[in-house]
């Protein structure tokens, strides 16, 4: 039978097609595994790899980096990973930062997780180590569980042991819930605390009985500055006539320090008297001169009484002084 | 007494027939680099074993797709991990489901098809007529078919995992609005060199069990109508029980490359 044409060209394009599939496939998988990009390997020292293989995926801030290359068990307690990181991502891994070993979810494949350090560091490069981090596993938990456990049992059993005594009346516990007498006191004594929260609260709703008279009764000087607002204008106009007042006052004091002022700075009369010593001192030497010249002048007149000119005038005066005193008398009975 | 001679020349044509089988095969093996080389009705061997099954292994395999993920869901829901059924389903499907069931379908189609083809070529004295024509019937209906069912099963068996995948992503997508890219990229993650290679190398031993079988039966047939329906019929059953075997074989060996 011969081939027709079109059935050697389905021919083609299945076998293209699934050729395709296959490249695709190969391609898609082994990209992931980071086949087809340029990669470089760093190390990390672990204690414990937690079933880590070959072939994990190595994840830095989330996202995918690499995968695990090798594990190599260096000494009974150290084990290297080493872990081929995709070259793209080196501008953004620095030396500091840290490898932990997690998993993938809750039931997932293990991972390296590589988180950024703190500070700042150089960028990795191909061959460098770089520091780890345990984190807790399972076993620990459950080591963690069981301690936690074992002294669940021993606070319960010490529970035990207190509730025990109490019962007994032991300890002022045990005193509190046994003794009757004491539980009388502490009954007469709630019934005293209740009393005196009622005296408390009759004493509260009559202060406040008084606050609200006090408020709201106009005949006091409270209810009357709270309620009265022709009380409370008049009060207003009081404070403000004793502003206005207040600073008239001020600017009287301004002017009469302003001239007080004046009268100390000036070139005036008053400073030159106040002030000037040798004005003193020559108005004590005037009244001095002054002094002596009245009594001077008192010898000289007394001089002239005795001078024969004025003599007769001096003696006239006598008589009439004598004469006005003999006119008084005689008008006092 | 009888029984006892009865299993011994059971177990001596069984014998016998694992020994006309390897022989076969091994002619297969020597034919197939000799010239000439039958080209076109390699070609057109190839086109009726490769496209003319391709609906029926997509169909095949887009209902394995859509089943298996309907039905794993569930479980996987009672467990939260629904956003695992990406890797489980084309893990699944790459590594064991689509090989086998393509090449069980195939086994079916093409296997009994050779076996009857052939069968009825010896009844009828065609093979015999070309032998005496001077054409090497083995050459022409046996290295053909067996070389073109070797390379179109592997290429069926991507075909049938592709649809299949799509038919999980069809219910991922309708049950879980689960994007296209999602759904492909999870696939991708889960998927390793060591799933796809092993299960594409195993795909081309079941396609040459088929052809293999199929020939053998077709070739070896006994006169009558009736030779015809048995050797259609064996090459069904003897090339499903070899892939079954062939499947094991392949597992373990895989299990143990890549458990080094």
């Amino acid at each position: 039978m011969k081939q027709t044409k079109p059935q050697k060209l389905r021919l083609g394009l299945f076998v293209i097609i699934g050729t395709i599939i296959f490249i695709t496939a190969v391609y898609l998988i082994g990209q992931r595994q980071n086949m087809f990009n340029k990669t470089f390997t760093i190390s990390s020292y672990f204690q414990n790899v937690n079933g880590l293989q070959r072939g994990n995926n190595v994840r830095y801030s989330g996202i995918d980096i690499g995968t695990v290359k090798d594990i190599v068990m260096i000494n009974d307690s150290t084990i290297q990973v080493h872990m081929d990181i995709q070259e793209k991502i080196i501008t953004h891994i620095k030396k500091n930062a840290i490898a932990t070993i997690g998993s993938d979810g809750l039931v997932g494949n293990m991972i390296v997780n590589i988180v950024p350090g703190q500070g700042s560091a150089a960028l990795i490069s191909n061959g460098d180590i770089i520091a780890s981090y345990s984190k807790i596993g399972a076993d620990d938990i459950l080591s963690t569980l069981s301690v936690g456990s074992e002294n669940a049992a021993i606070l319960t059993s010490d529970l035990l042991k207190i509730t025990t005594a109490m019962l007994e009346g032991k300890g002022t516990v045990g005193l509190l819930l046994n003794d009757t007498i004491m539980a009388q006191d502490l009954k007469q004594s709630v019934n005293n605390l209740k009393m005196a929260s009622k005296g408390a609260t009759t004493t509260i709703n009559e202060l406040n009985d008084i606050i609200s008279n006090l408020k709201t009764n106009d005949n006091t000087v409270l209810g009357m500055v709270l309620n009265d607002s022709i009380s409370g204008q008049k009060l207003k106009n009081v404070v403000n006539n004793l502003e206005t007042s207040s600073s008239e006052i001020e600017h009287v004091l301004t002017n009469i320090n302003s001239v007080v002022e004046d009268l100390n700075s000036s070139e005036g009369a008053y400073n030159y008297i106040v002030k000037d010593t040798a004005l003193v001192n020559s108005l004590r030497s005037t009244l001095n001169n002054i002094n002596e010249g009245t009594d001077k002048f008192n010898q000289n007149m007394e001089a002239l009484k005795h001078n024969f000119l004025f003599r007769g005038y001096f003696k006239r005066l006598e008589r009439q002084a004598k004469k006005v005193e003999k006119e008084k008398e005689k008008e006092t009975p | 007494m009888t029984d006892k001679n009865n299993i011994r020349s059971q177990l001596k044509s069984f014998l016998i027939e694992v020994g006309d089988i390897s022989y076969f095969t091994k002619r297969f093996f020597t034919e197939v680099f000799k010239r000439p080389f039958e080209m076109k009705e390699f070609l057109r061997q190839c086109y009726n074993m490769g496209n003319r099954s391709l609906l029926l292994v997509g169909i095949t395999g887009f209902i394995i797709g859509l089943v298996l993920t309907l039905q794993t869901r569930p479980t996987l829901m009672e467990f939260g991990a629904v956003s695992w059924m990406p890797s489980m389903v084309s893990i699944s499907i790459v590594r064991e489901v689509g090989p086998i069931i393509t090449a069980l379908v195939c086994a079916g189609r093409i296997g009994s098809g050779i076996g009857a083809e052939l069968g009825s070529m010896r009844v009828t004295e065609q093979i015999d007529a070309m032998e005496v024509s001077g054409t090497n019937p083995f050459k022409y209906l046996v290295v053909t078919r067996v070389l073109a069912i070797t390379l179109m099963l592997p290429l069926l068996v991507l075909f049938g995992d592709a649809i299949a995948l799509m038919g999980s992503y069809l219910v991922e997508n309708v049950k879980g609005n689960v994007s296209f890219m999602l759904y492909f990229n999870k696939v991708f993650d889960a998927l390793e060199f060591g799933d796809i290679i092993p299960a594409t190398i195993k795909s081309f031993f079941f396609g040459l069990a088929i052809g293999i079988v199929g020939c053998f039966k077709g070739f070896n047939c006994s006169k009558g109508t009736e030779g015809v329906g048995k050797a259609a019929n064996t090459a069904v059953v003897l090339s499903s029980l070899l892939l079954f075997i062939i499947d094991f074989i392949a597992v373990f060996v895989t299990d143990i490359f890549y458990d080094l």
